[in-house]
């Protein structure tokens, strides 16, 4: 039989804090914390920084380079077109139409990829923890670990609301 | 968090999670006051005279429009720059809370990132009518037609087409991707199935997992860092669609920064006048407080220090370079000829006006600010109609010389994005939390 997990209830986000400071001291596996908002202390705690940036700054390369190959083939190879005696090869203009795209591009490839690795998409259902996890309360939810007695006496300790053991 | 004096509370009054909740989704759980039923109708009624507009526009073409052989650019570019002006206050508001950290941004974002995605969309109806056959618009598009020939990218008009379409998706992923949370909640407080569905179809899953939202910020983050430059971006090139032509009063350089400053300053007048709508008739004063009204009150004052600043280096300018088509566009045109009334109230309700906002008092009367609100969109629609027509109208050859007055379809086109705006934000506050309630939830502890 799988063990099931610990589920503590916090409706005080400093309290919160306080057990995940306490847990994370005693190197207790946590799975996650599910609530309303964002608590950055307790995203700085929990979790290690997302490598999301980097792949904006990949997409973002991959993007000036593509539309400056394209532009360069549209108006030098394929339909060279003289505009008022000027080069038909002109590299300023074309930094404008290569920002915007960088830009384009980089928000919809960061976005696709927001969306495979966190695994959200429109029309998942939708698997809760509580109906109020998107309301007031938030949930820290544990592995057994070893010593669950002892982690719920400081989860009970650091004020969590109710402990209780759910298979998740 | 640490004590200081310069902190001020985000929230009013000491609010629980539970209450920012249900107040906040107090608009969508509850039945429709009166005045939202009369503003639809209102915004309906509109649209009717906008979609006669646009139907005339298109069955018997724009000769139905006030243009001349002279004045070729009339209300609907007018009405293109002003709409697309109000359009950059959301996506500012978001910058300022995601880039630079300004926590008071958080209670307005969500509406001024709304008013955006419509005023963005009021914006582009008119080069899309103006081009005649609208079902054409694809050929702006870079793809390679029947005659193998390509877009021109060294034209201003082509990165119009690019900047707008890119600022229009940015604002709508913004303004989705931040909301998702908040669909979540009412996904979960629905009380009916269709309700729930739909919630829980664009909430995607979510879950309020930690692990998430940290992949979530950082997204937001990203996209904020991509919005600003853009933002920036968008009004510079619209004003490069003047300023690189050769008539006066439009070749300057000082046009990309002045549009730039001009379009902040008047989406966030638009955002004061709507936030201070839907204070009274939500009763979220407790959400947007009198300090949030004041800080955009204080945006607007050295706005209009810049815009000010700009009406007088072009006067200065046109003086300056000696050249006397210069300086009759803006001394004799625009000053104290056939423009002046307009170039008077432009100067009146953009440069002196705002000037009352050095005062706290009237930084925080709701009288003075919406009042102030409304005169700064009168003055920027007047600055727009002044560099526009002044320009076209008396250009160098006197024989071309022209009047210039809009047809009742001209001002169709106009009263018809009114509609839409109007019926936009109305739908959008009925469906959808006009505040980011899990940002509110987030900043609520801590001063901004």
């Amino acid at each position: 039989m799988a063990p099931k997990n610990i589920v503590a209830t916090f409706r005080d986000e400093a309290n919160l804090l306080k057990a995940v400071t306490r847990l994370k001291e005693n190197k207790v596996n946590m799975l996650d914390v599910y609530g309303p908002f964002a608590n950055h202390d307790l995203l700085k705690k929990l979790t290690s920084e997302s490598k999301l940036p980097y792949a904006a700054v990949l997409y973002g390369i991959i993007a000036i380079v593509s539309i400056f190959g394209f532009m360069y083939y549209t108006s030098v190879i394929d339909y060279p077109i003289m505009y008022g005696g000027k080069p038909i090869f002109s590299f300023p203009p074309m930094v404008v139409i290569m920002f915007l795209f960088c830009i384009l591009l980089t928000t919809i490839l960061t976005v696709l990829t927001f969306h495979g690795r966190a695994m959200i998409f429109p029309g998942k259902p939708a698997n809760i923890i509580d109906p109020s996890v998107t309301d007031d309360t938030f949930f820290l939810v544990l592995d057994q670990n070893y010593n669950p007695e002892e982690i719920k006496e400081w989860l009970k300790e650091d004020g969590a609301e109710e402990i209780t053991e759910k298979e998740l | 968090m640490i004590a200081s004096s310069i902190r001020w509370p985000m929230v009013g009054a000491q609010k629980s999670s539970k209450d920012i909740t249900t107040e906040l989704l107090a608009p969508n759980e509850t039945k429709p006051a009166l005045w939202w039923y009369i503003g639809m109708g209102i915004g309906t009624i509109f649209l009717a005279y906008g979609a006669w507009a646009f139907y005339m526009s298109l069955s018997v073409g724009l000769g139905t429009w006030g243009l001349t052989n002279s004045v070729g650019w009339g209300w609907d570019i007018i009405n293109f720059v002003w709409w697309i002006g109000i359009g950059h206050a959301g996506t500012a508001f978001t910058i300022f809370f995601l880039v630079f950290r300004q926590k008071w941004a958080a209670s307005i974002n969500r509406t001024a990132e709304a008013m955006t995605v419509f005023a963005v969309m009021c914006a582009g109806i008119f080069p899309l009518i103006h081009m005649g056959r609208p079902w054409l618009a694809f050929f702006i598009m870079p793809y390679p037609n029947t005659r193998l020939l390509w877009v021109n990218f060294n034209s201003p008009l082509f990165w119009d087409v690019v900047a707008i379409s890119t600022y229009l998706l940015m604002s709508i992923t913004l303004w989705y991707f931040g909301m998702i949370p908040d669909l979540a909640t009412m996904r979960d407080r629905a009380k009916n199935k269709i309700s729930k569905e739909i919630y829980g179809f664009f909430s995607m899953g979510w879950d309020g997992s930690m692990i998430s939202y940290n992949r979530y910020e950082t997204l937001t983050r990203i996209l904020g860092g991509l919005a600003a430059p853009l933002v920036i971006s968008v009004h510079t090139i619209v004003a490069l669609d003047f300023s690189i032509s050769v008539l006066p009063g439009w070749h300057a350089t000082i046009l990309p920064p002045y549009f730039f400053v001009g379009a902040i300053f008047s989406g966030f007048a638009m955002v004061l006048t709507i936030m201070i709508l839907m204070r009274k008739a939500f009763k979220i004063s407790d959400f947007i407080t009198e300090k949030h009204l004041d800080s955009i009150a204080r945006v607007l004052k050295y706005g209009s220090l810049v815009i000010g600043l700009a009406y007088a280096i072009e006067l200065f300018i046109a003086w300056y370079s000696g050249v006397e088509y210069e300086i009759y566009t803006f001394f004799n045109a625009r000053a104290s000829g056939t423009f002046s009334t307009a170039f008077w109230i432009m100067v009146f309700c953009n440069a002196i006006v705002p000037q009352v906002f050095w005062f706290k008092k009237a930084r925080r009367n709701i009288a003075i600010l919406f009042t102030v609100s409304i005169l700064i969109n009168i003055g920027m629609w007047f600055e727009r109609f002044i560099i526009l027509i002044s320009s076209l109208a008396e250009d160098f050859l006197p024989s071309s010389w022209t009047d210039y007055s809009p047809t009742l379809v001209d001002i169709g086109v106009y009263v018809g994005t009114f509609g839409i705006f109007i019926c936009g934000m109305l739908l959008f506050i009925r469906y959808i939390p006009i505040i980011a309630i899990n940002e509110v939830k987030a900043y609520k502890k801590e001063g901004n």
